[in-house]
């Protein structure tokens, strides 16, 4: 019986987001009528970019990974009730210290990785941990001061590839490090496929996360400050402490995106690589379609790279040009967010009869 | 070549004004009280449809209007998802970035079947214009003559605006409702209403900001050429606290920098710390203002405070 | 003759519930009206309805002898009906000239003509003798000042009916005589006051005619020179019978100390003021009074949910002072919260999580950090059974438990604990009959247990069937504290709307 429900929660949960999915599908498919081009073919097309065979399918998981891990760190933060808005400085500071750090530590190869990974995380969770503590030491907005910093680290990273740190091998003056020692690179799954190990490990935080979240203390505090800092501080829950590392958590996650990414797929850091995809985009929207979940980002990540890699194929094949993925995108996220609020209003309304009046 | 000779400061200015025009517009939403993120999605989308109007009707006058309606539709899209849906406005301000570069890149293909960008080379852009007095003045006189006519609206929206905010009854009553909306809707303000008003006032700014991206220097549309000018509007917003004339002054540190960056390209100098400075400063400046418009009401997070 | 104001068999229910139940009201041209009663008597919303923010269930109101119906708030305001709410609808970036012309600005063509604004709001205050900076910006004004700001306001839009929403909550007691006396002047000058509020001495001073609601229902009109305090006390309180039960009589040693507490601005008038009180082990020291005397900041402040000025507040041998909520609740310390979703629930967690907080961290229930959920479970469906709490299932949000049922949840989880000292806030707001004698079964066999509770309550009948002793609070003092034996429903009601308690009560009223 118990089972029962769970599942039955469980579809209901995915209400909301599938009928979003289902009405992104269909201004999509009216783009792609207006374009002259037959909405099922397309749509086949789409499949196929993301799917289609194994290449295609490891392409897309290999997409999938930076988001996964930047919506896992969102899913951190908007879990206990703030709006990180710097997971792209975040993602990109972790991505060159990792790269710097696999470049000049020395000692064998999972040494370099090991090491690689601690400071991808470090930077990023340090450059999160900023925010977090301009907003509760100066009552600073996260929301703008995250925003702000992306812009910083960008910008900083860039300067470090153009100038101390950057590749003067080549003939080219390229805004990048040198190529990693084939050490220090992760391995990829399979052979000729572009999916690394990086995938697994973003598989794995989703799960770890997911556990913590909900079976551990710590977890529990963050959820709670989310749901009613009131309720937090009146049980005792510590919000400052739980504001902290909760953001240095999801920040050294979106750290490890740009790690993974360098260490598994570019074996450099490479300016504008980590930004121009979107990347951190795609992740806050996967971090909504699942509402913070987990488990739920994971597979939204994956869905939305799917949208993307499939749209690439549909460039590749069609007259429609990739960026209806965006189109998509845009509407998807558009309805989650209003429908998501009407229901929680709804229920807010009930809440206040509940109460009575004076 | 110098490094600050005059042809840098006519650019400067020249570079100012889609992000001065954008800022206005974001400056009038957040003194309602709703966070407009989606600048960038405005101003692509007057971008584009000013292209579209100048193609189809081959008057500038009539593209720049068609701009501007553009930029309006798509905002009040926005305006119905934050107001009538009580969508988090931020993320839906993210989803209409997202919705307009991609149907900007569609529309590229749809109406004009190219892929890219667009130009036609028998689509006049908006004129130079030189002013008769004061285009004789010796240094001035170049500085501030010989702009495209949308340069000098975007100074003067800035003016209007202000006179707007704190001499009309009705931007007064803008600001009341950003202030604090229980005490507006008590008081029988067409709260509503306002906040409409505003989100088309910011559509139409954004759009002229969009066509002078567009029509301004090279009459060309490229997909994604707004290329973060929303944000940094946003920012810009912030740094002048949602201040006409505060938003004038950030407005042109961020042109004088991207132009700064620029010039300092020939240079090979590292031009990240001078792009990074206004950033930096408006960090800092948050540790200090605390009125910063209306975005603290509106952001919509919660915090440990 | 012709009212200026008639509500006649004014009704509103909300559901099941009946907030006002056939109230009628006349007001005369000059008159100040006070409506007294407790919280929860009804007089909010009646005012609401006048106002125009509800709509009646049945019944009419006359203005002038017209039948009117309100369609909000502006439609209220246009017929001359002006409300200074107690919660001040101030902005406090503009100017106190803007605040009071917002709405009706001077204007040309467009433009908003501040200078005639200035010449207008300087006209009003003379014609009225309410003092005000009209170039003053709001948020600098003292809390006297803003309200008179508020007054000004409705002035400006034309009421000639003013309702006064518990005006003197806030105020001073210098503040609160020139209150009065702006009252008495505008009373003078033709217009209606309808003042609300509990603070009865006030009533005496300013008010010609009171009327007195409780539960819903209208116990008394009468004019001023008719009564005196204690009647009127005795109508907002209403008799009942109590049964009082025997008590174990335990030895009093002190548990929890709070010593000469104040929280409070220095030009405004403090919240708690010096306030001392001690409770002690195996005993229910219960709180009575009128919520907003300072009862919720004083939980506050034991709880740790506030920061005290001075004073201090010790529990055992432990100094609680500066310490944080979680090592007051180590120390041995649990509370009921007075307000369930504000406080002491998560509306989106499930009824387990709910339930979960505090024993997340206890040693049996924690295994290096992992929550054992599984007897934890356990606990919370005990909870369940015992207390008759209505539930599908552990996994039900909190929010969609009724208030009652939610109550009772939380009262288990805070009884669990089983601590030296609780703090119970209204322990029993919104719960059926028989959950009610069960918590306050609880209460009392933990007091007989040799713990301490701090009970504060707004319902006089529960303070009186729980307490060993009541403190009786207003305006942030304990004005007495009287033994369980010594109390009564009259003395208790008197202190609490601010009267000195006289040794005579034979005065016998009957309730309408």
């Amino acid at each position: 019986m118990n089972l029962q429900r769970k599942l039955q929660q469980l579809l209901s949960s995915m209400v909301q987001p599938l009928t979003a999915v289902l009405i992104g599908l269909l201004t999509g498919a009216v783009a792609i009528s207006i374009v002259g081009a037959s909405v099922i073919e397309t749509y086949k097309v789409m499949w196929d970019g993301a799917f289609g065979n194994f290449y295609f399918i490891t392409a897309t998981l290999a997409r999938a990974t930076p988001i996964i891990f930047i919506g896992l760190g969102l899913a951190i933060a908007f879990r206990a009730g703030v709006f990180n808005m710097g997971a792209e400085g975040q993602m990109v500071l972790g991505a060159v210290s990792a790269a710097l750090a696999a470049l000049y530590v020395p000692g064998p190869g999972i040494i370099k990785i090991l090491v690689a990974l601690a400071a991808g995380f470090l930077a990023g969770g340090l450059w999160s941990l900023l925010a977090g503590w301009m907003e509760t030491r100066f009552k600073v907005q996260l929301l703008i001061s995250t925003l702000l910093l992306n812009y910083v680290a960008v910008l900083f990273a860039g300067y470090l590839v153009s100038h101390p740190f950057q590749d003067k091998s080549g003939s080219a003056a390229l805004a990048q490090t040198t190529m990693l020692n084939q050490a220090a690179w992760l391995p990829k799954l399979f052979p000729g496929m572009s999916v690394n190990l990086g995938f697994v490990i973003a598989i794995v935080f989703a799960i770890i996360l997911f556990i913590i979240l909900r079976f551990t203390s710590a977890g529990y505090e963050v959820r709670m400050l989310g749901y009613n800092p009131f309720f937090a501080e009146y049980g005792g829950i510590n919000k400052i402490k739980v504001l902290l590392y909760s953001m240095f958590s999801s920040g050294g996650i979106a750290g490890l995106a740009g790690t993974v990414e360098v260490l598994g797929s570019q074996y450099r850091y490479v300016e504008g690589s980590l930004t121009v995809p979107g990347y951190a985009w795609t992740g806050l929207m996967a971090a909504l379609l699942a509402n913070s979940n987990p488990l739920g980002t994971a597979v939204a990540a994956i869905l939305l790279a799917a949208l993307q890699t499939g749209a690439m194929g549909m460039e590749r094949n069609t007259e429609v040009p990739l960026e209806i993925a965006s189109v998509i995108q845009g509407v998807l996220i558009l309805f989650v967010t209003a429908k998501i609020t009407i229901n929680w209003w709804k229920v807010k309304k009930k809440g206040g009869d509940i109460h009575g009046a004076a | 070549m110098e490094l600050l000779d005059l042809s840098f400061f006519t650019s400067a200015i020249r570079m100012i004004s889609p992000i001065l025009l954008a800022a206005l517009g974001g400056a009038l939403c957040a003194r309602v009280g709703i966070f407009n993120v989606g600048l960038e999605g405005l101003i692509l989308a007057g971008a584009f449809s000013a292209i579209v109007g100048n193609y189809y009707s081959g008057s500038v006058l009539v593209a720049v209007l068609v701009g501007a309606l553009g930029s309006v539709l798509v905002s009040l899209l926005f305006g119905l998802a934050a107001i009538r849906f009580k969508a988090n406005p931020i993320v839906a301000g993210i989803a209409i970035n997202f919705l307009v570069l991609g149907l900007t890149t569609f529309g590229l293909r749809a109406i004009f079947d190219v892929k890219g960008a667009f130009y036609d080379k028998n689509m006049e852009g908006l004129p130079k214009i030189d002013i008769p007095v004061i285009e004789g003045i010796p240094v001035i006189g170049k500085l501030l003559s010989g702009h495209s006519p949308l340069v000098y609206v975007a100074f003067l929206a800035a003016i209007l605006l202000y006179i707007f905010f704190y001499r009309t009854v009705v931007g007064f009553r803008v600001l009341a409702v950003g202030k604090n909306e229980a005490a507006a809707r008590s008081l029988g303000l067409k709260v509503t209403i306002l906040q409409y008003g505003a989100i088309v006032g910011c559509g139409i700014l954004c759009g002229l900001a969009g066509a002078q991206l567009s029509l301004g220097q090279v009459t060309m549309f490229t997909e994604g050429m707004t290329a973060g000018r929303g944000f940094i509007a946003l920012v810009a917003m912030m740094l002048g606290q949602s201040h006409p004339i505060g938003i004038v002054g950030s407005s042109l540190l961020f042109g004088l920098m991207d132009a700064l960056s620029i010039r300092l390209q020939g240079f090979s100098m590292p031009t990240q710390f001078t792009a990074m400075l206004p950033y930096v400063i408006t960090i800092f400046a948050m540790f200090f203002l605390k009125d910063r418009g209306a975005d603290s009401q509106l952001s919509g997070q919660q915090s440990s405070r | 003759m012709t009212y200026r104001l008639e509500m006649k068999e004014m009704s509103k229910k909300y559901g099941e519930f009946l907030a006002n139940d056939a109230i009628s009201v006349q007001l005369k041209k000059g008159e100040v009206l006070a409506i007294v009663g407790e919280n929860g008597a009804g007089k909010t919303t009646l005012m609401r309805m006048l106002y125009g923010l509800e709509q009646p269930t049945s019944g009419e109101i006359k203005l002038n002898g017209k039948t009117v119906k309100f369609s909000g708030p502006l439609d209220a305001i246009e017929h001359g009906i002006g409300m200074v709410h107690q919660h001040f609808m101030l902005f406090s970036d503009f100017t106190v000239t803007e605040n009071i012309v917002i709405g009706h600005e001077p204007k040309r063509n467009g433009f908003f003509n501040r200078k005639e604004a200035v010449e207008k709001v300087k006209e009003l205050s003379e014609q009225y003798n309410i003092y005000v900076n009209p170039l003053k910006k709001t948020g600098d004004c003292s809390i006297g000042e803003q309200q008179r700001i508020e007054i000004l306001k409705v002035l400006y839009q034309g009421a000639d009916i003013i309702i006064l929403d518990e005006p003197t909550a806030v105020l001073t007691p210098l503040e609160v005589q020139e209150l009065l006396k702006i009252i008495e002047f505008l009373a003078q000058q033709g217009k209606s006051i309808i003042l609300i509020t509990h603070k009865l001495p006030e009533v005496m001073k300013v008010a010609d005619q009171i009327t007195v609601l409780r539960n819903g229902r209208v116990t008394g009109n009468v004019l001023k020179q008719n009564t005196d305090v204690e009647q009127l006390a005795t109508m907002m309180v209403g008799r009942e019978l109590q049964k009082l039960t025997d008590r174990i009589q335990l030895d009093s040693l002190p548990l929890l100390v709070i010593d000469n507490v104040t929280i409070g601005a220095k030009d405004a008038k403090p919240i708690l003021d010096h306030l001392s009180l001690t409770v002690n082990r195996g005993e229910i020291v219960g709180i009575a009074g009128v919520s907003g005397n300072g009862q919720s900041e004083l939980i506050q402040a034991i709880s740790g949910l506030r920061k005290i000025d001075s004073g201090s507040v010790t529990l055992g041998d432990k100094t609680l002072t500066g310490k944080s909520v979680a090592y007051r609740r180590n120390a041995g310390l649990a509370h009921i919260p007075e307000d369930r979703y504000l406080w002491g629930a998560a509306k989106e967690a499930t009824v387990e999580e709910t339930g979960l907080m505090g024993y997340y961290r206890k040693k049996n229930l924690n295994q290096s950090s992992f929550i054992r959920l599984k007897p934890f479970r356990k606990l919370v469906s005990a909870w369940i059974d015992t207390f008759e709490i209505k539930t599908s299932s552990l996994d039900e949000k909190s929010g969609n438990l009724s208030g009652g049922n939610l109550q009772k949840l939380i009262v288990a989880r805070e009884l669990g604990f089983e601590t030296d000292f609780l703090i119970a806030a209204e322990p029993t707001r919104g719960v059926d009959i028989g959950a009610m004698e069960y918590i306050h079964e609880a209460i009392i066999e933990k007091r007989n247990n040799g713990d301490g509770i701090l009970l504060v309550s707004s319902e006089l009948t529960e303070i009186l069937t729980l307490s060993d002793r009541i403190a009786v609070m207003y305006e942030g003092k304990i004005v007495d504290i009287l033994d369980r034996k010594d109390a009564t429903e009259e003395r208790l009601s008197v202190l609490m709307a601010g009267g000195n308690e006289n040794e005579s009560s034979t005065k016998t009223t009957t309730t309408a």
